[in-house]
């Protein structure tokens, strides 16, 4: 029975475990999650006939111009403030601007309207250029000011007085359409946690501090920073070659002279040698005043070039490894850098 | 009597099963075992160059790989550019389950007599399905906390997933996201929760990035890139081939241009930090935008970031304290405990202490103690998702169990034979 049940079902059993050997078909996902980002959030609807100002300024949030057949005009604002500010001092800032003497409660009172659009209600100021009064391109400036809890938004709209006549409907949909939330506090802790070549981990050795100090030449720019690496360059030329140069530091010998030598030569494709070819890539070379090696090796198209300073509880390589060619340019920069390394102490001393 | 029918069972079976004969055969299994031992052999030795991640995609999570012969190795200067075939883990280990199943129905006797042999073969048969369904579904995945508060994600280790985040709505976020597997054919994507098409131009497991003065080449990835960070912090980035190595930190990016209908709005790069984006603020404020690109977009705000690949949890942990113990007079470590929260799914509270070897179980995950910083007070575990974790156990107690059967039962049987003979005085 149990035969004839595994006869049957064996093709089925056998399908069944490819089907589910077979991985899941990757798919783009959607989900909702409660609010994560505490950035401030301001978003807008902009009319057909408004363009956005892409380099943003001082405190704006957002820039806008209007777009006319003489090209694009006038300036539309969204300036959040934090901290609450008084209407008086707003329209002193726009009314020094427009030739207004500096406003007072009283004189300001018969200027100022409440505004409502949608469900908010915005302070309202109209100034119109005191300079040029008679002339048809005055200079007007609409100013809406939106008082929320906690913060306070400012929306200038500068232009011709024509196009900002033309342009109000256009400014009033925009105020409706804005959405408007300041950043949320954030804690005393940071949000974000130190880099992770920093923290100290189950595995990793504690850091060593850098006792020394190096003169670094002109053609060399920083590298990508590494747990492993105290410091970090890298060269590259305009035919795509390039060259990675560290300084890192371990307990101990690390293996000890041969072991490296060989270890860096395979990175280059070079065969391994013994302790009595070593001489072939390896040279002495006192370096931060200690008995140190100088490892030069060239592959057909790799090279490494090393300063090795085996100290009494811990190793320092300085490395360079890279193009070929290159790395020929580049050798009397990398003994001047080896050469310019001592210990800070020192050098404060100097 | 009893082994005449069983006999004749075992011959009704082979007579069913034909096909099964050539899969059961015992040379079969010998070359198989053979071969998984060549495999173990190249796979160490690859270890070296590639690294463990390396060696594992290459010659255990494949049907086969291609191995040349080491250049340093006798004779290599003339065999390292043949290209030499390696059956994968993924075929042996199939293979093997194949053949031992066909052993087990066209070549075992099923008798008491061997129910031992037979519990063996079928733990060895679960260890190798055990372990194909590890391969297939086990997840790891890290939890970054800081002290005093909450997460309910875990992102993984490898892979990451573009994020699209509409956060406009005060009491929820709206999250897109598209998997890697996915960037990597690049072209265009359509979504219907998008109100915008991504066309995809690079993507990369792995680059090299700096932020370079006005008026410095950049390469042609980078060039492309008119806004976001890329473009304000006058970011270069160079395609590099991704480290397999331990150590190793792969920074993903991408390049991709949004089009509202076919109006093409920009083209923005995005990179991807393995230790988390929220990195980036600290590598350079020019930079700390990464996390989150805003794109306003028909009155919404989106956020766009290339982020490991990350999972929402039905349940939230919260770190209340860390504690970091050396051994004394040095700086080794001699345990990480993490003091935490488990906030469930009913709004129940869990209190646990995780540490080193003890982990905390829930939900189907285990999280170990990984990662630590006093100074900075946050908490890294380590989550593994592996639902067929019993697997391997079982299969052990079974084919333990079958050896003590087999071993018992020959040796009632040399005992009572023992018994019966006459002493020798």
């Amino acid at each position: 029975m149990f035969t004839n049940l595994l006869k049957k079902k064996f093709p089925s059993l056998l399908c069944a475990f490819l089907f589910f050997s077979c991985s899941e078909e990757p798919s783009i996902q959607t989900y909702f999650i409660p609010p994560e980002y505490d950035g401030a959030i301001v978003t807008w609807n902009l009319p057909d006939t408004w363009g956005e100002n892409p380099d943003l300024t001082g405190p704006m949030a957002g820039s806008f111009h209007v777009k006319t057949k003489s090209g694009q005009q006038g300036r539309i604002g969204v300036m959040p403030f934090r901290e609450t500010v008084s209407t008086i001092d707003v329209a002193n800032m726009f009314g020094r601007e427009m030739g207004y003497p500096s406003f007072t409660e009283e004189n300001l009172a018969s200027i100022l309207q409440e505004k409502k659009i949608g469900n908010r209600t915005f302070e309202w100021l109209h100034l119109n250029s005191q300079n040029d009064s008679g002339s048809s391109s005055r200079r007007t400036a609409l100013l809406a000011l939106l008082r929320q809890e906690g913060d306070t938004w400012l929306f200038p709209f500068i232009a011709d007085q024509k196009l900002v006549m033309q342009e109000s409907d256009n400014f009033i949909r925009f105020l409706d359409s804005c959405t408007l939330r300041p950043e949320k506090n954030k804690p005393i802790l940071a949000k974000s946690p130190p880099l992770p070549s920093k923290p100290k981990t189950q595995t990793a050795p504690p850091p060593i501090n850098n006792p020394w100090t190096w003169t670094i030449p002109d053609s060399w720019t920083k590298g990508n920073p590494s747990s492993m690496r105290i410091a970090s360059f890298k060269v590259e030329d305009q035919n795509e070659g390039e060259l990675d140069i560290s300084v890192t530091s371990f307990p101990g010998n690390v293996g000890g002279l041969l072991a490296n030598v060989n270890r860096w030569i395979g990175q280059i494709d070079l065969p391994p040698v013994n302790q009595s070819s070593i001489n072939q890539y390896c040279n002495e070379r006192t370096l931060a005043g200690n008995a140190g090696h100088l490892v030069e090796a060239y592959g057909k198209e790799k090279a490494v070039l090393a300063g090795i300073l085996f100290l009494e509880s811990e190793s320092w390589f300085f490395k360079l490894i890279g193009d070929r060619q290159l790395a020929e340019k580049e050798k009397t920069h990398f003994i001047d850098f080896i050469d310019s390394v001592v210990l800070k102490a020192e050098a404060k001393k100097k | 009597m009893k082994a005449s029918r069983n006999g004749s069972s075992l011959g009704q079976r082979r007579k069913d099963f034909k096909f099964l004969l050539p899969l059961a055969s015992i040379r079969l299994t010998l070359t198989l075992l053979s071969l998984s031992m060549i495999l173990i052999f190249i796979a160490t030795l690859e270890q070296v160059r590639i690294g463990i991640r390396g060696a594992l995609a290459e010659y255990f999570e494949s049907f086969y790989g291609i191995w040349y012969y080491p250049e340093k190795f006798w004779g290599g200067e003339f065999l390292h550019n043949i290209p030499l075939p390696i059956p994968g883990g993924y075929l042996l280990g199939g293979l093997l389950i194949i053949n031992l199943t066909s052993a087990f129905i066209v070549r075992f006797q099923w008798t008491m007599k061997k129910v031992g042999i037979q519990l063996v073969h079928l733990g060895i048969i679960l260890l190798l399905v055990g372990q194909l369904v590890t391969q297939a579904i086990q997840e790891e995945s890290r939890m970054q906390i800081n002290k005093g508060e909450e997460s309910n994600y875990i992102e993984r280790f490898h892979g990451v997933e573009l994020a699209l985040r509409e956060v406009s709505d005060p009491n929820k976020e709206k999250v897109v996201t598209i998997p890697q597997e996915i960037l990597e054919n690049e072209g265009s994507l359509i979504d219907q929760s998008l109100p915008f098409t991504i066309k995809v131009h690079h993507f990369g497991v792995n680059c090299d990035f700096d932020i370079i003065p006005p008026g410095k080449p950049k390469s042609n990835i980078a060039k492309m890139v008119n806004r976001g960070v890329g473009h304000s912090a006058n970011l270069n980035i160079i395609d590099k081939d991704e480290d397999f190595s331990s150590e190793g930190m792969n920074f993903g990016y991408l390049v991709f241009e949004l089009f509202d209908q076919d109006k093409s709005i920009g083209n923005w790069m995005t990179i991807a930090h393995p230790a988390g984006n929220q990195v980036w603020s600290q590598l350079s404020p020019k930079l700390s935008d990464m996390s989150f690109q805003s794109i306003r977009h028909k009155g919404k705000l989106w956020g766009v970031t290339l982020r490991q690949k990350r999972e929402y949890l039905p349940f939230s942990i919260e770190l209340l304290d860390i504690e970091n113990e050396y051994y004394q007079g040095t700086e080794i470590p001699f345990n990480f405990e993490s003091d935490i929260n488990l906030h469930l799914e009913d709004n129940q509270t869990r209190r646990a202490l995780v540490y080193m070897n003890t982990p905390l179980r829930h939900g189907g995950m285990t999280f170990y103690q990984y990662q630590m910083n006093d100074a900075a007070n946050y908490s890294v575990f380590q989550v593994i998702n592996n639902p067929s974790w019993l697997v391997p156990y079982i299969a052990c107690i079974l084919v333990s169990i079958g050896m003590l059967w087999q071993f018992s039962f020959h040796l009632v049987k040399f005992l009572r034979k023992n018994s019966k003979s006459p002493a020798n005085a």
